[in-house]
């Protein structure tokens, strides 16, 4: 039986077998399997090594220094280090945060748990392409406000946030830390942590070819001055308090045995994203293009978010006269995507983020989301175009539309 | 989401008949139609029943809806043709619950069809056919 098309790559990536291999290495007896924190034998100090390599690559990968890079399990985990760990470091100097209605709800729900709290929220609304602007950004710096949360590449519509002008406003601000929701960035997009003045950025292994279960959290160790606002002056490097205790591991800011295993296969993963060629991208995009040609043929397909602005790994489309849950049902066992709805229950939701874009809930619910890989081909869009194609004209005449 | 063996055969099986060419609504005598829901809404479902001497000669659906809303609608169909001409469903929405393993959250679904099934059905009580005088294209 054949598999059905991956076209769910923004969800998640196969592991690269080099990088398998390599973890591999850190399990076994054989192998690098001590614990990089005992300092008392040879076993500790291989694992430390593998462990510090791998630092080292991500955080040239990313324009960053290795002591920047706070291992996590995850980008959900940095991001709630990153939002949870600010507010509370800077609690006396303002409880005021400003974040995108569009974000991961990795970054959301910790910010509606801060409003529970007693702290400010400010969401940004986008425009009708997904762009946050920077002025908006701007207008919605108060005096008190200590963190500003923007994704850098959009999960669903991979449109491409402007994050450098932000950091620019934030840095005039002062009392703004700049955080950066990078999950989707490596190997989509350039990252340049430095470069694009964030204070700190969190980075997922697993939409790279690397492994589930690892992350990072990226925090600034440069200095900064000016600003008028919150801790305004000569700018502190940031701070942050940490969530979880219990052996001093990753500054004191993540507690716990770092799992090498893990980190060394996001230190390879990182690495390989930022050997691949620009062909790799440039190819993706042509396909992208030739998938969305495909579907346009259609008819009442609507381009989600600023194709201007966008990574070339993800095309989102809404079909006009169908609905949601029988089109996913429909090309599901032949095509792997994502649908524009949250299923956390029987009753599927809306994408908030196209809700956001403007989208009503019925066209909101009938997207796919393509997510296109390294490994995508013309046959694997041509099957795809086929699928989608004959499922939505079937839903069509079955709906009278 | 996670569909019931019987879900999917009633669900599929009314995309492959659709896969080709479009629904033949039933025109002629005795014919009646009923809908009922709003594709705004995410739920539109409308019947054309022929009705002859009492029996249900012949059925048709069309549907805007969630796997379960097509599959129930397929079989209600299938099951009623041949049948004689009564104001309710094959079987009661919660039986169809059973039968399709609905989740509870998607029991209003059913009462969707039920109201566009017993609207049909109810246009069947002696008045005459209206086939020729409805729109060709479905309304919601």
């Amino acid at each position: 039986m054949n598999r059905p098309v991956y076209l769910d790559h923004a969800a998640t990536t196969p592991v690269d077998p080099r990088v398998a291999k390599v973890m591999a290495q850190c399990l076994t007896a054989e192998g690098e399997f001590g614990n990089p924190a005992s300092a008392s034998h040879d076993f500790g100090d291989a694992a430390r090594s593998r462990v510090e390599t791998a630092r080292a690559q991500v955080a040239s990968a990313v324009g960053a220094s290795p002591d920047e890079v706070i291992w996590t399990s995850g980008a959900t985990e940095a991001n709630n280090l990153a939002i949870f760990g600010i507010a509370q470091y800077y609690r006396e100097h303002g409880r005021h945060l400003v974040t995108a209605r569009t974000e991961h709800r990795a970054v959301l729900d910790p910010c509606r748990e801060l409003e529970r709290r007693g702290w400010r929220v400010t969401y940004l609304e986008p425009d009708g392409g997904g762009v946050i602007h920077p002025d908006q950004v701007a207008a919605a710096l108060k005096a008190d406000t200590v963190l500003v949360s923007i994704m850098h590449v959009n999960n669903e519509i991979g449109v491409i946030q402007d994050i450098a002008a932000i950091g620019a406003i934030c840095a005039k601000h002062g009392g703004a830390r700049l955080h950066v929701d990078a999950a989707q960035s490596v190997g989509k997009s350039a990252v340049d942590f430095a470069g694009l003045g964030a204070d700190l950025m969190s980075l997922s292994a697993h939409k790279a070819y690397g492994p589930k279960g690892v992350g990072a959290l990226l925090v600034s160790r440069r200095r900064s001055a000016s600003g008028s606002g919150a801790g305004s002056g000569q700018r502190e490097r940031v701070q942050l308090t940490a969530l979880q205790f219990g052996g001093g591991q990753e500054h004191g800011l993540r507690a716990g045995t770092v799992a090498t295993h893990q980190v060394v296969g996001m230190g390879l993963a990182f690495e390989l994203a930022r050997a691949a060629p620009s062909s790799e991208a440039e190819h993706i995009a042509r396909l992208r293009e030739r998938l969305w040609r495909g579907l346009a043929a259609l008819g009442g397909t609507f381009r989600n978010g600023d194709a201007e602005r966008s990574v070339p790994h993800v095309l989102n489309v809404s079909f006009e006269g169908v609905e949601g849950e029988s089109l996913i049902a429909a090309v599901r066992g032949r095509l792997a995507v994502s649908t524009g709805s949250a299923c956390s229950s029987a009753l599927p939701e809306p994408s908030y983020v196209l809700r956001a874009l403007g989208r009503d809930d019925i066209l909101s619910e009938s997207s796919l989301r393509f997510g296109l890989g390294r490994d995508t081909c013309e046959r694997d869009i041509d099957t795809a175009v086929a699928v989608v194609t004959e499922a939505v004209s079937a839903l069509r005449r079955l709906a009278g539309t | 989401m996670t569909y019931s063996d019987l879900t999917l055969h009633y669900f599929l099986g009314a995309l492959r008949a659709r896969s080709t060419e479009s629904p033949q609504l039933l025109t002629g005598p005795g014919v009646h139609r009923g809908a009922a829901g709003s594709r705004k809404q995410g739920i539109w479902v409308q019947f054309d029943v022929q009705v002859v001497a009492g029996m249900i000669r012949a059925a048709r659906f069309l549907a805007f809806g969630c796997p379960h809303t097509i599959a129930v609608s397929a079989w209600v169909v299938e099951q009623a043709i041949g049948q004689a001409v009564r104001p309710a469903l094959p079987e009661t929405v919660a039986r169809l619950c059973e039968r399709f393993a609905l989740p509870v959250e998607k029991r209003g679904r059913l009462l969707t069809i039920e109201e566009a099934w017993t609207s049909a059905v109810a246009a069947c009580g002696g008045t005459p056919g209206v086939a020729d005088g409805l729109p060709q294209r479905p309304l919601s």
